[in-house]
């Protein structure tokens, strides 16, 4: 793997997210605790909602246009709905946040 | 078919039943059940105790229920509205929690001749329960009994429930299961019998049994409450660990106890407030009873089972 | 066509197997049912407070003979089954044959007698049947009477305390050298003991019986070590055997005891045996829990269901009367296995657990047993403990916080405790309206009016029916905010102000959250019920607000923004014009819009572009205009005195003022004013949130009105004299709409919740009006603050754009 530095860890709100734009579209990098991280695909599967303008809970967030909620974790869509949202290894060392370049080329983001 | 049997009126052996709570060193009347007795209600309503005063008062200075047969130039102080209403003894029974007096349950009766039922107090001594003091109404040998009968640790009803400081009710008295007074509990038609704890600051544990009677049963139903943190965990509550009711048989059930918590219903509310209560009529209470009278035991500091009984 | 079906033994298995089956298949069988016992079915576990009193034999009783004639059950009872002949499938009693299609044997066990001299002596009990304790009581009758007890297991003890409260003297005789070798460790073993010397019972251990001696009965137990107990009674109970002489006799195949495979099937495939002579992967069965287990998977063989009896992990619990302990699962120790121990010497408080790898795998406790059940579970379910191992002997209790009761604060509150606001009904009205036959929600609101008009004490009200009536009343199923707890928004917020919660921690620990920091649903309304109550403890959360709230814009369908600019009470100038058209240019809106709020809105503005345009908007002189946000909007006036020649007052001015005080407060949900300068209305006010129409003589304030979804005229507030008047009304009602609204309940919601009259009362009491003022303007000294501002700070912009863009690297 090669990982690319997108950051410090505090550039992130608590229970907030930040994107990270790529040439496969926008990643939202959400901080769920101090020093608990996921990377996900930004748009919602449902209306293309912003992910990273939602409400961030537990390792959870709800899109800000119509409260879908995906497990950060998996990318599941929780409760009824089942859509699924990609996700990225993103790791933290000494602060930095660390985003696996190998997952973000557009073929892999494709499959 | 037992329903009609038990909703026939019934004379109860206590005649009145009433709670008094200390409030700025006196004991006052929280609330009572006085029945038909609305003089000796009114009489009691205006009544107040100091420490040592009257029968309640006697009750909290002595530290141990207290019984007062005949009321004529004793200590007792609402000796004339007594005598008007017919009641011609009572017990008190003090409620401490530690050192702190929680509140006094007095009990009267009357009509000597014609009730049968015993209200006793056991008292250590010498590393036996040795009677105190009781009052039977009308069975009189098996008060005579009584008071030449002594109880090891464990044995019958004042000796279990001394050695296992729990409440316990007993079946059945005096018929082919042997009580140990059996006999003359039989011949004076004494059926249950709840034994509990009565706990003091001084550390003396007395033991107060009421024995009910078929003809003027003190209760139609008992009930016996586990509050134990070590029994109920430390959410609260309490759990109905034994009872027999005239109407619904059995209230026990090992699988399966009934709950209640606190604040809501009447054992709700002695676990609440960790005082006893006496409540005639009113919302809540068990279909087919007219009155409840509820008992808390405090023991280290912590309320660990309630008594209650139903007429 | 019923199949015929004959069980021969009427215990607590088959008992429980003859309920599954006649629930299963009320009509399916003809049933024939023999019973040495000349009566029913009895609960033999309950046997030994039968004994000692405490319990009637009519108590413990679980089926009798009306029970069986109600269901068609043929009952053979008092007779001996002889043989089976199961090559013509018949049942052989002292009465006749009796055909069968499927047989089922319950014959249960017999105590073991242990086969010392003298053992056949009368005055040798056992404790297995309602026969034994008869023997046994009637010997407690001779005063003094003496007792000996030959084992020191669950069964012997209790007969041993029962015994003892019948008045005899009881001495214990236990071959091991602790009491319940197989359910207790050493520990619990020695307080049980002295629990039971406490109670006058003599117990000793590692006492080997020689033989029992005496003229024509027993009369004195001697032991191999020489000790001699003179005695009238000896209770043997130190086992059982299981009963299967019929068995073997019909040539069933058997080893300790009969044999059945999963599905309780004998080796003869129409012949079953369940419960204590059943013998199934080499297992013998005594406790309760298997049996029942047993005869479930039974009536489903027999009903044709499928089922599969497996073992599982035992618990154990002694009934003797103040006597608590709890055993389950597996306490030996071992190499590879962890002991957790808890002891409170003055509390006789003694408890072990026992944890192979990450599993509980054992749990012993004594005089404690609140958690037994609890840490059976975690036994019987294998779960993974790891995570709680340090706090795991303190039970469930310790590994959550433990959940908030309302119920006691309601029952605590004197009589004279108001419940219901609106209608000024305390809590002694209920009680006595409950008194007087009130049971339900509308019996109070219909006798007290409490509840009636609102819905905000709702659940109090019904909190009081709880605590007076008890288990007669229960609450309707809780409307908790969300899935994260049980408590109503009401409940939240009477909690937050009563136990003084001033941060979002506070909240989930005190309240007991089943989440980590609450959902989409409860956190912006828990948000704000903090920042109204405790506006100077606690701070805003922007990340426990909507989008729109949090970017202080209002996001778009397209994931662009719409900004728009505050114009004081509808009214702006040239340069303010001027920078407005200039950011439009500046930030290419595509679109620019006159609302309906008397202002201009920005639409398609990219979130990257949004503290740039704002702080060019601030240079001149233009804040936020809050059109995004649960909080106030706009003062929508007409020109008034100033111009109209119909205008009564200066209304334009009187908006200015109302939105210079209002501006940059949240509230639950959004705030629109309306002021108009004459009847004639121009400001459509009299559907805003707040309006206020201007006559001759002062100011017509009214509140309450909706023109969304729903439509609604206001209703009147008051009517005051003077600019300062109305403007301090309207502050009050905007108050205490804060402080008592539910989170998106817009004012009309609330005010038909509450109803008008209570809001009136509130805002007339010109003392309590003036400290809702008071209140307002300290959160105000917090929050009448420009948010655009801030934002556009250049520390806080790079906040606003990507954390990193990739495309420019891979560009490069």
């Amino acid at each position: 793997m090669s990982w690319i530095d997108i950051g410090h860890i505090d550039d992130i709100p608590l229970r907030g997210a930040r994107t990270v734009k790529t040439h496969s579209g926008c990643i939202a990098v959400f901080r769920t605790s101090d020093a608990e991280v996921f990377a996900t695909g930004n748009a919602c599967p449902h209306k293309g909602g912003p992910l990273s303008e939602g409400i961030v809970h537990g390792t959870r967030v709800t899109c800000p246009l119509h409260n879908m909620v995906f497990d950060l974790a998996t990318g599941q869509a929780q409760g009824a709905d089942t859509a699924t949202i990609a996700t990225y290894p993103v790791r933290i060392e000494e602060g930095r946040l660390l985003l696996d370049a190998a997952a973000l080329s557009p073929s892999q983001a494709a499959a | 078919m037992m329903d009609v049997a038990v909703d026939t009126p019934v004379k109860t052996f206590i005649q009145v039943s009433e709670v008094w709570v200390p409030r700025d060193g006196r004991l006052v009347l929280a609330e009572g059940d006085y029945g038909t007795l609305d003089a000796f209600a009114e009489a009691s309503r205006h009544a107040s105790f100091a420490k040592g005063e009257g029968l309640p008062g006697k009750a909290w200075a002595d530290q141990r229920p207290v019984v007062l047969k005949g009321f004529d130039g004793s200590y007792f102080k609402r000796i004339e509205a007594a005598a008007e209403a017919g009641l011609t003894s009572a017990v008190a029974i003090p409620v401490f929690d530690l050192d702190e007096l929680k509140a006094v349950l007095v009990v009267l009766c009357g009509d000597d001749d014609n009730r049968t039922g015993a209200i006793e107090i056991w008292r250590e001594s010498d590393d036996l329960l040795m009677l105190d003091d009781g009052y039977y109404g009308a069975a009189k040998h098996f008060e005579w009994i009584s008071q030449h009968t002594h109880f090891p640790r464990g044995q019958g009803l004042p000796g279990a429930v001394w050695a296992s400081l729990t409440p316990i009710l007993m079946r059945d008295l005096g018929s082919g299961y042997r009580f140990i007074r059996a006999d003359s509990a039989g011949k004076a038609g004494l059926t249950t019998g709840l034994g509990l704890p009565v706990p003091s600051p001084s550390g003396e544990t007395c033991v107060l049994t009421l024995l009910s009677a078929r003809g003027t049963p003190i209760a139609r139903r008992f009930e016996i409450w586990d509050a134990r943190p070590a029994r109920v965990g430390k959410t609260g509550g309490a759990e109905l660990i034994d009872g027999i009711c005239a109407r619904e048989g059995r209230l026990w059930d090992e699988d399966n106890p009934r709950k209640a918590a606190a604040w809501q219903g009447h054992i709700g509310r002695v676990l609440g407030t960790g005082l006893p209560l006496a409540e005639r009529g009113g919302p809540g209470l068990v279909a087919g009873y007219d009155s409840i009278v509820a008992l808390p035991v405090h023991l280290n500091g912590h309320l660990s089972h309630i008594v209650a009984w139903y007429c | 066509m019923k199949r015929k079906l004959v069980i021969i033994g009427a215990g607590m298995a088959s008992g429980r197997a003859l309920e599954h089956l006649l629930e299963a298949d009320a009509d399916g069988f003809d049933i024939t049912l023999f019973n040495a016992e000349p009566r029913g079915n009895y609960n033999r576990i309950m046997l030994s407070p039968v004994l000692s009193g405490e319990k009637s034999y009519e108590e413990i009783v679980t089926h009798d003979a009306d029970w069986y004639a109600a269901h068609g059950v043929t009952c053979r009872f008092g007779e001996k089954v002889l043989r089976v002949d199961r090559d013509r499938k018949v049942v052989v009693g002292e009465n006749g044959e009796v055909p069968y299609d499927q047989l089922i044997f319950g014959t249960g066990s017999s105590a073991f007698i242990v086969p010392v001299p003298g053992h056949d002596l009368p005055g040798v009990v056992a404790f297995r049947d309602l026969e034994d304790t008869t023997a046994m009581t009637n010997a407690s009758g001779t005063p003094g009477g003496r007792a000996v007890v030959i084992g020191g297991g669950l069964l012997g003890l209790e007969a041993a305390a029962a015994l003892r409260m019948r008045g005899m003297e009881v001495t214990v005789l236990h071959i091991a050298s602790h009491l319940m070798e197989r359910q207790l460790d050493p520990a619990a073993g020695y307080l049980l003991k002295k629990d039971l010397e406490r109670r006058g019972i003599t117990v000793l251990l590692e006492a080997s019986t020689k033989e029992i001696v005496g003229e024509g009965r027993a009369q004195q137990v001697n032991l191999a070590d020489g000790t001699e107990l003179p005695c009238d009674i000896v209770v043997m109970a130190v086992g059982i055997r299981p009963a299967v002489a019929l068995a073997q006799d019909s040539g069933l195949d058997c080893g300790r005891a009969i044999k059945v495979d999963a599905q309780m099937r004998t080796s003869d495939p129409n012949v079953f045996a369940v419960g204590e002579c059943v013998e199934f992967n080499g297992n013998l069965f005594g406790l309760v829990a298997p049996l029942y287990d047993q005869a479930k998977v039974l009536a489903a063989t027999l009903t044709g269901a499928e089922a599969t009896f497996a073992m599982k992990e035992l618990s154990t619990k002694l009934k003797v009367t103040g006597c608590d302990l709890f055993s389950a699962g597996d306490f030996a120790e071992g190499d590879t296995r962890e002991d957790i121990v808890f002891r409170d010497p003055g509390r006789g408080i003694y408890k072990r657990l026992v944890i192979e790898g990450d599993r509980l795998i054992g749990a012993v406790m004594y005089g404690d047993t609140a958690d037994g059940n609890w840490f059976f579970g975690l036994i019987k379910d294998g779960t993974d403990i790891s995570e709680m191992r340090e706090t795991l002997i303190f039970g469930p209790a310790f590994q959550g916080g433990a959940p908030v009761d309302p119920m006691a604060a309601v029952a605590a509150l004197p009589p004279e405790a108001e419940i219901c606001g609106c209608n000024g009904v305390c809590k002694g009205t209920i009680t006595q309206a409950i008194a007087g036959g009130a049971t339900t929600l509308d019996d109070i609101r219909a006798t007290t009016k409490a509840s009636a008009s609102c819905g905000t004490c709702t659940g109090l009200v019904e909190q009081v029916l709880a605590v007076t009536l008890g288990d007669d009343f229960v609450i309707p199923a809780a409307k908790g905010i969300c899935g994260c707890t049980d408590l109503t928004h009401e409940d939240v917020r009477r909690l937050i102000k009563s136990q003084e919660l001033k941060s979002q921690e506070a909240v989930w620990q005190e309240l007991g959250w089943s989440t980590r920091n609450g959902c989409h649903v409860c956190r912006p309304a828990i948000n704000f019920y903090l920042l109204a109550d405790w506006p100077l403890d606690y701070k805003d959360d922007r990340q426990s607000r909507f989008v729109n709230e949090r970017n202080h814009a209002n996001i778009q369908k397209d994931g662009t923004y719409s900004v728009v600019p505050r114009m004081w009470g509808g009214v702006t100038t040239p340069d303010e014009l001027r920078a407005i058209a200039d950011a439009a240019d500046k930030y290419n809106v595509p679109m620019v819009k006159v609302t309906g709020g008397q202002r201009i809105d920005l639409l398609g503005v990219s979130k990257d572009d949004l503290p740039a345009m704002w702080a060019d908007l601030n240079d001149a002189g233009l804040v936020s205009g809050h059109a995004y946000s649960k909080g106030l909007r706009t003062v929508k006036t007409c020109v008034g005195s100033q111009f109209c020649r119909f205008g009564t007052q200066d209304s334009t001015g009187l908006g200015i003022r109302l939105e210079k005080i209002l501006w940059g407060s949240w509230t639950p949900h959004k705030v629109k004013l309306g002021v108009s300068g004459c009847p004639r209305n121009c400001a459509e006010a009299t559907c805003k949130d707040v309006g206020i129409i201007c006559v001759d003589s002062g100011f017509e304030i009214s509140v309450a009105g909706a023109a969304g979804m729903e439509v609604k005229e206001t209703e009147p507030l008051a009517k005051v004299a003077t600019e300062d008047e109305a403007v301090e009304y309207t502050t009050a009602f905007v108050q205490l709409y804060r402080e008592h609204a539910r989170y998106l309940d817009r004012p009309y919601k609330w005010v038909a919740k509450v109803g008008l009259d209570w809001v009136v009362d509130q805002i007339a009491d010109a003392a309590a009006r003036r400290a809702l003022v008071d209140r307002f303007e300290i959160s105000q000294s917090v929050y009448r603050t420009d948010p655009w501002a801030e934002h556009a700070r250049p520390s806080e912009r790079p906040a606003w754009q990507p954390l990193a863009d990739l495309t420019l690297e891979a560009a490069e």
